[in-house]
């Protein structure tokens, strides 16, 4: 119900200065919780409506509403989970998906580069650059971590959550565990074909290596980003 | 009624009183402190995150509906949803059927003497 004196939608001082406070404890910028204050400012007008309507001034009845809500930090507490594991999910979930594509590119560089070597000087590949196998071995093991880690923070943030002991702490953890996997993954990558580069110059097959490059570079910068956000936000959990 | 006591049983408590009909944040905490005959007053603040909580884990969908000019954000349950309400329910009862019984005065002890 709305009353004359509390408008619908118009912004309400006392309202907006509560709702800042609140934001000013959420993490990440403001912009991405624009969602939960919309949520709560129609809740605080719908509060402000129903303390008008029983006979209390507008100043008072916005007061009143804001005094029920609770203080900002412990709204802002409740919420600050909720945000830690949908950040951890967003996180988790675009590893898992741009993982397979990266991999191909470095797979179809590979798979190129060895078919043009082979046309050209086959006998460049009975002798490997030293420590490709290790390093082949060490991405392999970033790329299961990230994968683990991902799948982690995608069941702890999901419906699998009401089986599990509510711990908010475990989703951004995986999360930054997949995302530092990950940049491991990649920097190995760029390694590895840096290395080639230098022992075996001129044999990579140029577009598939630097599509694989760029996506690296990219996925790199993105994930190494990403995965402190994760650990900021698990620091900021009470 | 303070919200430690209610902890562990606040998304069975939402759960049933979404269980009629579907209801923004402002009516989910009017019909908790009315069916609950006013004992569960939590600070409307809390109850939002809560909600959140159990969006995530499927038990209710939210969707935004427009009403008089004002935007809200609508919960129901969804099958899931209806699902746990009936295993909390189950639970409840067990437990609080277990706590009534260890509560009750003890018969006083028969003296041997």
């Amino acid at each position: 119900m709305n009353r004359p004196g509390a408008p619908a939608t118009a912004a309400v001082p006392a309202v907006e200065r509560y709702l800042a406070e609140i934001t000013a404890r959420l993490p990440g910028p403001a912009g991405a919780h624009s969602g939960i204050m919309a949520e709560l400012r129609s809740g605080l007008l719908d509060a402000t409506d129903s303390h008008q309507a029983a006979g209390l001034a507008l100043a008072h009845a916005v007061q009143a509403a804001i005094d029920e809500f609770g203080s900002p930090a412990l709204v802002a507490d409740g919420f600050r989970a909720e945000i830690a594991a949908s950040h951890a999910r967003r996180v988790a979930v675009a590893l898992l998906a741009t993982g397979p594509l990266v991999g191909l590119l470095w797979i179809a560089t590979a798979a190129a580069s060895h078919l043009s070597i082979r046309i050209t000087s086959p006998w460049q590949w009975t002798s490997p650059p030293a420590g490709l196998g290790v390093g082949i071995q060490l991405v392999a093991v970033a790329v299961v971590v990230t994968a683990w880690g991902a799948l982690l923070g995608i069941a702890a943030t999901g419906r699998l959550t009401r089986w599990l002991p509510a711990c908010p702490r475990r989703a951004p953890t995986a999360a930054a565990v997949a995302g530092f996997a990950a940049v491991g993954a990649d920097a190995l990558g760029l390694a590895l074909l840096a290395a080639a580069l230098a022992t075996t110059p001129g044999k990579l097959a140029p577009l598939p290596a630097a599509a694989a490059t760029a996506a690296s570079l990219a996925r790199l910068l993105l994930a190494r980003r990403a995965a402190h956000r994760c650990l900021a936000i698990r620091a900021s959990l009470t | 009624m303070r919200a430690e006591t209610l902890k562990g049983h606040l998304d069975g408590i939402l759960l049933a009183v979404l269980e009629p009909g579907p209801g923004h944040g402002y009516a989910i905490m009017e019909a908790l402190r009315v069916r609950s005959g006013g004992q569960i007053d939590l600070p409307n603040g809390t109850v939002y995150p809560a909600l959140h909580r159990l969006e995530r884990a499927g038990l209710v969908q939210a969707s935004w509906s427009e009403a008089g000019g004002r935007r809200r954000r609508v919960y129901q349950l969804t099958p899931a949803g209806r699902r746990a309400l009936d295993t909390e329910r189950s639970t409840w009862r067990d437990f609080s059927a277990a706590v009534s019984a260890l509560l009750q005065p003890a018969p006083l002890a028969v003296n041997p003497s």
